[in-house]
């Protein structure tokens, strides 16, 4: 890039906002997925007059834009061009307003939502999306990839809090979107085209997000199952007993060895382990929802049950669930974590179909997720210095996507597709949709200057 | 892994930087970033760095020091990374390659210079005047460090009249750095100065070495060099471990907190003790929102303060917000750095005080006096 | 004036400690001079004590810190501390930067307008003083 094209990037933001340093340009050459590549320099706006002066300069000069948050993603929606300038909202971090009445909190793109959950404590009011990188990761870019997160099951994702969005679009014009109203029927939801827009189609310079007040009461319980079909009926009888758990996670036999081949938990090496949650405002309510989960538990089998409300049992329960990602991080020195999801009455089958692939590709995979809204992590684990293991495992990860869509499910439930998955769109997209979405990017970005190259929107 | 590698993060921790998963989790835990917002400077960061590195991609070059010189090693990250990855040990490895290199930061060459030619690292010819013998023959002896020497007298000469009201049989000496900071920051303890703390320290004849420096402590305990220490049976113990359990005879009404230094807490498991004697002294005594293994840190470790200073009070203050969104009038650690540091960094709208453990016990003496 | 490179304006008093001392009203105001800020290089830290601070003339006021230097501020003379530019608290640097201007230090009243005479005052004292000050410094380094 130009000397003189940095220089006017320094006026928009200031010198001490800009930088083409070798260690700043290393550090955003990737995000959480196995991509890097290093761009040419860095912003950090710190308003949205200059989020739009950046936009508008990147399509005069002609550079790519790729917005960035936290860097937490795994499909490498942040990884930058060569040729391109990362614009990072971290130094966009007001939380603009908490608003109780209205039932809203607005927030700059980059707060970190640990920062927002703290700041809605006080008020015995939370946002209920909670992805597994709550303590890094921005709103912005929750919004941008529409984050899940455990309590999926009940209270839905990202989309369902979004009420509004400040942005700037590709072209560099502003716009605003929504607002602070629960519900609206006003023209097109152009808010939700752009929740998950994973950056390329606009910037957002403030989120609007629809606040809940916090359960109080949460029961807890945990369930062995010998048999996986079990633990599958367990869960449609869970779904389908006529409440709604806030958390229903599931960990496969694979996962449980593993977490026990490297903690002390000692845990049933099992089929299935599935934990489930039921939180209200009253005890008795949690306790009524829990005794239906029970319930259905015990009708399918469950060697074991284990229960708590509240305290140090509830974290013991919990503590299998939340060492798995890291535990099998650990295992071999290559992994990636998938997030395919399927229709919940296609879990199991789609659980043994991993199992499968694995088999017959001579590759670990270890599966833990969601069970209660059907998003399952298949963790696969490799070493690339072995030879061929590479290959088996990309073998295996288009046997795993082939087979989720052929169950009626999509490629990622939560984790977005980036660069990661953009090969496996046409897979799930028919091409009066895949053309649509690129109709919707020339609208937007006619120059295709924010963050190109993702989501297979080139062709 | 090759063993005749030029490098030693090659050599040995080749493993470890490609464990690293990229996941970004260390930004919730980084001081450096907390205070910076700036990736290059995260845990991730520096092991992007040295990834490239070891792909050839890079040079260890003078350029990468301000990310790889600008570490705590504070070891909040490491103690919460999931993939186990072992950040500070790698950050001062990939600091003595530099040295080699000729590419280490010069505040930290110009430290190694100052150690050769001073005995403390802050140039000063003439030892603190605390008006104590030095050399005596005693039962305990007292290590100040510089930072204490040098730069928190005040601390030293409460550390100093605490023991003298206990009534303690010790000595000063006319000791010299441990120099244990040097293999922090991409060299060695230069074991002339061992050497004297050593012939020092066992002519007192003491059968316990006491000091207020929680990294001298460290150096004393854990340094190859200083191992004749404990081979002459002597007791090495924090100032914070001496004074626990003993009745001070004071206390106050005054709402307290504490300051887990990182040397002595997440580094040396050393949290109960502290506590022990400032929950007797002070019974309002609260604790800040990042507490023992999950302590903020103060900023000023890993040769920061000397080099980032700038960078170095942002993290304080940091630090010290969490002092005042619990209300304490009074934050308290036992170690000299952080209290610099802390200090430096309050601002004078700022009503709550800093001061070591052994400030604040003189200070009750003084005022149960009269 | 320019002496060697360092800049001493000749309007204003001197302490042999290096500090600079304006008369502003009925207070004084001062500051490090070009040459000790430049000694110490980058000011890190700037103690402030609080207003109403009993001052002797030749004791301890503060202290200050450059990366590699821990300083005393000796107060000129005696008096109170009237004020302290707060700025130095997030900015240190000012002194550095604009050590004549915004970054001046202290504002103290004196008790005896009359010691200012022993500070240095003037071209010709001023060039005597700085050269020697200059040579001291260049045979100790």
């Amino acid at each position: 890039m130009q000397a003189k094209s940095k220089e006017k990037l320094a006026d928009i933001v200031g010198q001490e906002n800009f930088s083409d340093g070798i260690i700043d340009l290393v550090s955003y050459s990737s995000d959480a997925s196995e991509h890097s590549i290093r761009p040419q320099a860095v912003v950090w706006p710190t308003n949205a007059e200059q989020v739009r002066d950046v936009v508008l300069l990147a399509n005069e000069l002609g550079f790519p834009l790729f917005p960035r948050g936290a860097g937490t993603g795994l499909s490498g929606m942040a990884v930058p061009r060569s040729d391109g300038v990362v614009m990072d909202l971290a130094r966009m971090r007001r939380i603009i307003d908490i608003c109780i009445e209205d039932r809203v909190a607005v927030v700059e793109p980059g707060v970190v939502y640990a920062d927002l959950e703290k700041a809605l404590a006080p008020h015995g009011y939370f946002y209920p999306p909670d992805p597994a990188s709550g303590k890094v990761c921005t709103l912005g870019g929750n919004v941008a990839t529409n984050a899940g997160g455990v309590k999926g099951a009940k209270y839905g994702t990202t989309k369902d809090y979004v009420l509004g969005l400040s942005l700037v679009l590709g072209d560099g014009r502003e716009m605003r979107v929504g607002g602070r109203n629960i519900k609206s029927a006003s023209g097109y939801d152009l808010a939700h085209l752009f929740v998950g827009s994973e950056g390329t189609l606009g910037v957002f310079t403030e989120i609007i997000l629809k606040i809940n007040p916090k359960p109080t009461a949460t029961a807890t319980a945990l369930a062995i199952f010998d048999n996986l079909e079990d633990a599958g009926s367990a869960i449609i009888g869970v779904m389908s007993s006529g409440i709604v758990p806030s958390v229903l996670e599931i960990l496969g036999r694979e996962t449980l060895e593993a977490i026990n081949q490297n903690t002390d938990l000692n845990l049933p090496e099992v089929d299935a382990m599935l934990l489930c949650e039921t939180d209200g405002f009253t005890q008795a309510e949690a306790d009524f929802q829990m005794a239906r989960v029970v319930e259905q538990f015990q009708k399918n089998q469950a060697r074991q049950v284990r229960q708590a409300s509240g305290g140090e049992e509830v974290v013991e329960l919990w503590k299998a669930r939340k060492s798995a990602y890291a535990v099998l991080a650990r295992l071999k020195p290559n992994f990636v974590l998938e997030d395919v999801t399927v229709p919940i009455s296609q879990v199991v089958r789609m659980f043994k179909g991993v199992q499968d692939i694995a088999e017959r590709n001579r590759v670990s995979i270890a599966t833990f997720g969601h069970a209660g809204d059907g998003n399952l992590h298949p963790q696969v684990l490799w070493d690339a210095t072995q030879p061929g293991e590479t290959q088996r495992v990309e073998k295996a990860v288009d046997e795993l996507f082939a087979l989720a869509i052929k169950l009626g499910g999509t490629l990622t439930g939560e984790h977005g597709i980036g660069l990661s998955k953009a090969a496996y769109m046409g897979l799930e997209h028919g091409s009066v949709s895949m053309d649509m979405m690129r109709v919707l990017k020339r609208a937007c970005d006619p120059n295709n200057i924010l963050n190109p190259g993702k989501m297979a929107l080139e062709g | 892994m090759s063993a005749s590698a030029k490098l030693e993060i090659e050599r040995s921790f080749r493993d470890q930087i490609g464990r690293c998963s990229r996941c970004g989790f260390c930004q919730a835990h980084c001081p450096v970033f907390g205070a910076s917002l700036r990736p290059a400077v995260n845990a991730r960061g520096k092991m992007l760095l040295l990834k490239e590195v070891l792909e050839g991609k890079l040079e260890l070059s003078r350029e990468l020091a301000e990310s790889i010189f600008q570490c705590t090693t504070c070891a909040s990250c490491s103690t919460n990374c999931p993939s186990g990855v072992q950040v500070p040990e790698i950050i001062k490895a990939a600091r003595r390659d530099m040295a080699g290199l000729g590419t280490c930061h010069p505040a930290f060459v110009a430290m190694d210079q100052v150690l050769e030619q001073y005995p403390n690292i802050y140039a000063e010819e003439e030892p603190g005047d605390f008006d104590r013998p030095r050399n005596q023959r005693a039962e305990v002896v007292y290590f100040m460090g510089c930072v204490g020497q040098y730069r928190e007298e005040e601390a030293t000469e409460a550390a100093l009249a605490v023991l003298d009201h206990l009534e303690v049989d010790y000595t000063l000496i006319d000791e010299v750095c441990c120099s244990g900071v040097l293999e922090d920051v991409g060299f060695g303890i230069k074991p002339v100065l061992a050497e004297k703390n050593l012939e020092l320290i066992l002519s007192t004849g003491a059968r316990t070495l006491v000091t207020g420096c929680p990294y001298c402590f460290r150096t004393f305990n854990n340094k190859e060099v200083y191992a004749p220490i404990k081979q002459e049976g002597v007791k090495i113990v924090h100032l914070s471990q001496f004074l626990a359990g003993r009745d001070l005879g004071v206390r106050t009404d005054q709402v307290v907190t504490y300051h887990d230094p990182c040397d002595l807490g997440r580094h040396t498991g050393i949290y109960a003790e502290p506590r022990k004697t400032i929950r007797a002294l002070a019974p309002n005594f609260v604790e800040l929102p990042h507490h023992h293994a999950d302590a903020l840190c103060c900023g000023a470790g890993g040769g920061v303060r000397g080099a980032f200073a700038k960078n170095s009070l942002d993290m304080a203050r940091r630090r010290l917000a969490e002092v005042e969104e619990v209300g304490a009038q009074v934050v308290l650690t036992e170690c000299n750095s952080c209290a610099h540091n802390l200090s430096n960094a309050k601002l004078r709208a700022q009503k709550f005080r800093v001061l070591t453990t052994p400030q604040f016990i003189l200070e009750l003496l003084e005022q149960s006096q009269g | 004036m320019q002496i060697q490179g360092y800049e001493f304006p000749e309007d204003l008093h001197y302490d042999p400690e290096h500090f600079w001392v304006r008369v502003d009203g009925d207070e004084l105001v001062m500051g490090m001079d070009d040459f000790a800020q430049k000694l110490a290089g980058e000011i890190v830290f700037v103690q402030l004590p609080d207003d109403g601070k009993k001052l002797k003339k030749g004791k301890k006021l503060a202290k200050v810190e450059s990366g590699k230097w821990l300083g005393k501020v000796l107060s000129p003379v005696d008096g109170v501390l009237m004020g302290v530019n707060e700025a130095l608290e997030t900015d240190p640097g000012l002194i550095n930067r604009d050590p004549y201007g915004e970054g001046w230090m202290y504002r103290i009243k004196a008790e005896d307008a009359g010691q200012m005479e022993d500070l240095l005052h003037g071209g010709e004292a001023l060039e005597a003083w700085v050269q020697a000050e200059i040579a001291k410094h260049a045979s100790e380094a």
